[in-house]
């Protein structure tokens, strides 16, 4: 898939440059490169947030170029969990009405979705912040609530924007176990895109990322 | 010069910020300008209205010997003089007239002596049958009646000095609009309301200065006519007396030298005699009519001027209230903007002149651009008006006024949010702290202490703050107690933070906001409910402005219906009916059976007659009880202590009841059961008392002067004076006004005068109480709409701003589109039914309360409010079509909210 950004008066920046990337159910995928070779956009791309110029994308059986906008939110909404850098959590509600967030877009009446949120709060060890605003809480528990609330739909696939890149390292080190374990209970896929090389390193299967191009291997 | 130029880039550069601020500024401008012009066009539409309704503009009086060819030469050659016409007077002491061998005599009157050209050119004195011939009169319909006379008869006048003046009849005259000419000429007898003679004959004045001067001695005086009772003549006690004879020039200036301002153009009149006076070395004496007619104009326009200030004022604050709302929209940009400057080495203090430069410039543009706006606006629905009282002067006031105003306002009210998000820069805080302290009236409780004050006010000052007073020519103003605003404002500013403190309540209760939303709208509408919590601030100040955009809206238009409804019983008042039939010849009551026929519904006889009551003049009213309450308005408030039906009971209950009016009762001390001596004339025209027994007091009569009138039976009033003649006619239409009247005169033919409702008021139109609001309201109510419209889409527009992220965030962890639309609609509806709805509301109250304070410019007062249900609805209605434009202005930002770019956003 290509990605491709107009730009008035110059040539289109390309963001992803005919990426090639198969990614197996249970694997832990890690792309690694600086900033500004085109993570997030692939990862965009593969939410099916942003459709690519050329190229197609399968996920979960579904071509995302067929869904309707509406059809592709559904499918986050049900079998995608997103983990960002900077936690995407809604500073006016409280800790375990962020995590049911996606419950609720999926209809899911309000006893339930407390019981769910309130269990994998307790999965990540916030039990006892349930009722807390998130701008309370330190960079490592609110991530902790963003990785909680990619989990209470119990996702098929989980994409991580830099999840641990507001962290310092002991944090970091954490909220990463807590995703990976997480994810291998759950049986689910996980897509990581960093610059942190000690994040990547933990993945099943590493690539990099320069300039929009894709390579595969270990790291240097 | 630096900073300066960095606050022209902030605007430049921050277009979007700059647009949003201009926004509010300018329709707080354009409203300012168009209600300020509003002012001056209805300044200068009365000034012109009283003026046109004035056969002439000065009386110059010409000394005793004074050359009238002289006096003519000099007064036409003045530039602002149009026409001069010479006019003399003559008092006579009585006139009698002899038919079949019975005499028949009448008391006190005047003749007149004009020029052929005096009808054409001044309207006045019209014939309504006969003609006018050489060495013969005309005479009044009045004089006519009292002595029985036809064309053809012969009256002998005699006059003051007891010279004997018989003249022979040759028509009928009209004296319509001439009582001022006719009626005495000094400052006292006029302050008093003297009544204007009416039995007048009307000759050339060639014949009256043939026939009639040389048999008055130079030395005699008129009679009062308070104590002529035919047989003894003699001074008034109380006034100083007329001379018998007055020669006077009537002129007309030319009106479109006029000044529009009703002051300016006093000083223009007091010029013009100035002049005329000097030239004339002490032989002419100006009598300034238009003056004395301007005189309460003036008065009555600069309470005017502050009663449309007062009816635009909500609409200014709340238009100003949209750059606070701007400032909200924008307060992202205005936080990156600040932190690039900061980064680039600006200190805070350099950061706080630079954005209140920014600030300051942008309500500067916003005023001019609003003044261009507003004046635009004028144009369109003023232009005559403007024109008449000076384009170029009226546009650079309000222009000066409203640039000025608005720029100060505006700046201040932007500032003050700046201050905030400056200071949240500074601090590196995030766009979603919340206050967690309550602002400071809210701690200190100033909505309720606002009301309290407020009520305490109101009960102190009576509730109604406007009277109509007589001032000292005997012509109706207005008074006004400045404190009477205090109440209102204070109701309504207490009113505007108890309902920003309710709003903000409910708000702050999450969960059962997004509950219920919920329930309603599914997942979006919960999103909606949650969204609306976590912006309780601005959520709340929206719905305040809303609520009260469309408050102001429908307050206005209750008021303006009420006060239209009060025009049309105002005329109904004057003119006693739908219509009223006047005939030429004397008339008995059974000549109603000749207005009978298509299109109308009821007819009553009316008599009209001047009588005394000790030695003051008053309009004795003597109805038909049977046919009067079928054709005549009678409304309760008319009556005091009764209804409208008692009063008519009481009269009906014995033949010689009579209603007095309240001054009558208060002057002679009269109440319910007392015995009342009248003087009135009887068939010969010689004053007879007739006994009546008080039955109550009318504040209000159809027909009835304002001040000194009795209401009896018309038979009683007959059988004792042995006069069964009727003044005129009163008719009630069937359905169409002006159709019924066509036919009426169609029908009666030239021996009868028809007038209706339609004329009358368009003739009622010359005071301030009584200008065309449709004007004010109409740019009232568009500007409410206008800011309701734009408060809501700052509101929407600065909720994407504010939550960019946020919404980036839904729609990445699953939000459809649809949910996402629905969160928005949910928003605005909850915003919309709350403002709409509480602004109806409020509206109605501050109507209510806006009528109770007025209630002294309605004459007479409102029994109850109007309540224009079809205008309300309509407004909401197109208030409701434009929150549904703001919503797709939303959505259009929504579709433009890249996800991906929003995401990486710090």
């Amino acid at each position: 898939m290509t990605r491709r950004y107009a730009q008035r008066g110059i040539d289109p920046v390309v963001a992803v440059d005919s990426v090639d990337l198969e990614v197996d159910t249970r694997s832990f995928v890690a792309v690694e490169g600086p900033s500004g070779s085109g993570k997030t956009t692939l990862l965009g791309l593969l939410a099916g947030l942003e459709a690519p110029d050329e190229g197609s994308i399968t996920l979960l059986g579904h071509d995302l170029l067929r869904l309707s906008g509406a059809e592709r939110a559904r499918l986050r909404q049900r079998r995608i969990g997103i983990v960002f850098q900077s936690f995407g959590l809604i500073a006016s509600l409280s800790v375990v009405e962020n995590v049911g967030l996606p419950l609720l877009l999926a209809g899911l009446p309000e006893r339930e979705r407390q019981a769910r949120s309130r269990a994998v709060l307790e999965e990540v060890g916030l039990g006892s912040a349930f009722g807390d605003r998130v701008d309370e809480l330190s960079g490592g528990e609110r991530q902790r609530v963003g990785v909680a609330r990619a989990l209470v739909i119990e996702p098929a696939l989980i994409l991580a924007d830099e999840p641990t890149g507001s962290l310092d390292e002991a944090n970091a080190a954490g909220v990463l176990q807590l995703l990976t374990d997480a994810v291998r209970r759950r049986g689910a896929s996980l897509v990581l895109v960093t610059h942190d090389p000690a994040s990547a390193s933990r993945a099943d299967q590493h690539y990099r990322m320069r300039d929009g191009r894709l390579t595969a291997g270990a790291l240097a | 010069m630096t900073l300066l130029r960095h606050a022209v880039r902030l605007v430049v550069r921050e277009r979007r910020r700059s647009w949003a601020a201009l926004i509010g500024v300018a329709i707080a401008s354009a409203l300012i300008t168009s209600v300020l012009l509003f002012g001056v066009a209805s300044g200068s539409t009365v000034t012109r209205r009283a003026l046109a309704d004035l056969p002439v503009d000065a009386q110059v009086v010409l000394a005793p010997g004074a050359d009238t060819s002289a006096a003519l030469a000099i007064v036409s050659a003045d530039p602002a003089v149009r026409t001069v016409s010479a006019f003399e007077l003559a008092h006579f002491d009585s006139a009698a007239t002899s038919k079949s061998g019975t005499a028949t005599q009448t008391s006190v009157g005047v003749l007149v002596g004009v020029e052929p050209s005096y009808a054409a050119t001044t309207g006045l004195f019209t014939l309504s049958s006969g003609s006018m011939a050489a060495g013969e009169i005309v005479i009044s319909r009045d004089l006519a009646s009292n002595l029985g006379a036809v064309p053809g008869d012969s009256i002998v006048f005699v006059l003051p000095g007891g010279g004997q003046a018989p003249l022979r009849v040759s028509g009928i005259v009209s004296i319509a609009g001439a009582d001022l000419l006719l009626g005495p000429i000094d400052a006292a007898h006029r302050a008093a309301g003297a009544n204007p003679p009416a039995n007048v004959a009307v000759m050339s004045r060639a014949d009256l200065e043939s026939q009639v001067l040389p048999k008055i001695p130079p030395t005699a005086t008129a009679t009062d006519p308070a104590i002529s009772n035919g047989s003894a003549a003699g001074p008034s006690p109380v006034f100083a007396a007329d001379p018998a004879v007055r020669r006077e020039l009537h002129v007309q200036l030319d009106h479109a030298q006029l000044p529009g301002d009703p002051v300016a153009a006093q000083t223009w009149l007091d010029t013009v005699r100035r002049r005329i006076e000097k030239q004339g070395a002490g032989g002419l004496q100006w009598i300034d009519d238009a003056s004395a007619s301007l005189e309460p104009l003036a008065a009555d326009l600069a309470w005017g001027q502050i009663l449309f200030i007062f009816l635009a004022l909500p609409g200014i604050f709340l238009a100003l209230t949209l750059s606070r709302l701007a400032a909200d929209a924008t307060a992202d940009a205005t936080r990156r903007h600040a932190a690039l400057l900061r980064a680039r080495g600006a200190t805070r203090n350099q950061l706080r002149s630079v954005f209140m430069g920014a600030t300051v410039l942008t309500a500067l543009v916003g005023s001019v651009l609003g003044f261009a706006f507003g004046a635009a606006i004028g144009l369109a629905l003023f232009r005559a008006e403007l024109a008449a009282a000076g384009l170029a002067d009226a546009f650079f006031r309000a222009g000066a006024v409203s640039i000025a105003l608005t720029t100060i306002l505006a700046s201040l009210a932007a500032l003050l949010p700046l201050r905030a998000q400056l200071r949240e820069e500074i601090a590196a805080g995030r766009q979603e702290l919340q206050r967690t302290r309550a602002p400071l009236w809210q701690r200190l409780y100033l909505d309720g202490l606002a009301l309290a004050v407020g009520a305490v006010v109101y009960v102190i000052a009576g509730g109604s703050g406007i009277h109509p007073v007589l001032n000292a020519e005997g012509n109706p103003t207005v008074t006004l107690a400045l404190t009477s605003f205090v109440a209102p404002l204070l109701f309504w500013s207490g009113g505007t933070l108890l309902l920003l403190r309710v709003v903000r309540a409910i708000l702050r209760r999450s969960g059962r906001v997004a509950r219920v939303m919920g329930r309603l709208l599914g997942p979006g509408g919960e999103l909606a409910g949650r969204s609306l919590s976590a912006r309780a601030e601005a959520a709340s100040r929206v719905i305040v402005v809303l609520a009260l955009a469309v408050s102001f809206a429908t307050s206005v238009l209750v008021f303006h219906a009420t006060y239209g409804q009060q025009q049309r019983i105002d005329a109904e008042l004057t003119l006693g009916a739908d219509m009223k039939a006047v005939p030429n010849a004397p008339a008995t009551a059974a000549t109603v059976a000749r207005l009978a026929g298509p299109g109308i519904a009821a007819s009553t006889p009316f008599v009209d007659r001047v009588v005394y009551v000790g030695p003051e003049a008053q309009d004795l009213l003597a109805i038909d009880l049977a046919t009067l309450p079928a054709v005549a308005p009678l409304a309760d408030s008319f009556f005091q202590g009764s209804t409208a039906a008692d009063a008519i009971d009481a009269l009906r209950a014995r033949p010689d009841a009579i209603l007095v009016s309240a001054e009558t009762a208060k002057d002679y001390s009269i109440v319910p059961g007392d015995r009342i001596h009248i003087r009135m004339p009887d068939a010969t025209g010689n004053l007879k008392t007739v006994d009546f027994t008080m039955a109550g007091i009318a504040l209000e009569f159809p027909t009835a002067p304002k001040d000194a009138f009795l209401v009896a039976n018309q038979s009683y009033v007959a059988a004792q004076t042995g006069n069964d003649g009727i003044s005129f006619v009163l008719a009630r239409a069937a359905g169409d006004v002006g159709a019924a009247s066509t036919s009426l005169v169609r029908r009666l033919g030239t021996g009868w005068q028809v007038s209706d409702l339609r004329t009358t008021t368009a003739r009622l139109a010359n005071s301030i109480t009584s200008v065309d609001l449709s004007g004010l309201v109409l740019l009232d109510v568009s500007f409410a709409v206008i800011i309701a419209a734009v408060g809501v889409t700052l509101f929407l527009l600065a909720g994407l701003t504010e939550r960019r992220r946020e919404l980036a965030t839904l729609v990445a962890i699953g939000a459809e589109p649809k949910q996402v639309r629905v969160s928005m609609l949910g928003e605005s509806l909850f915003v919309g039914v709350a403002g709409i709805v509480t602004g109806l509301l409020i509206g109605s109250l501050v109507g209510l309360t806006l009528l109770q304070i007025l209630a002294g410019i309605f004459d007479p007062p409102a029994d109850f409010p109007a309540i224009p249900l079809t205008l309300i609805g309509a407004m909401t209605g197109v208030i409701v079509v434009a929150l549904g434009a703001a919503l797709v202005v939303a959505d259009r930002g929504l579709a433009r909210l890249s996800v991906v770019a929003a995401l990486r956003e710090r």
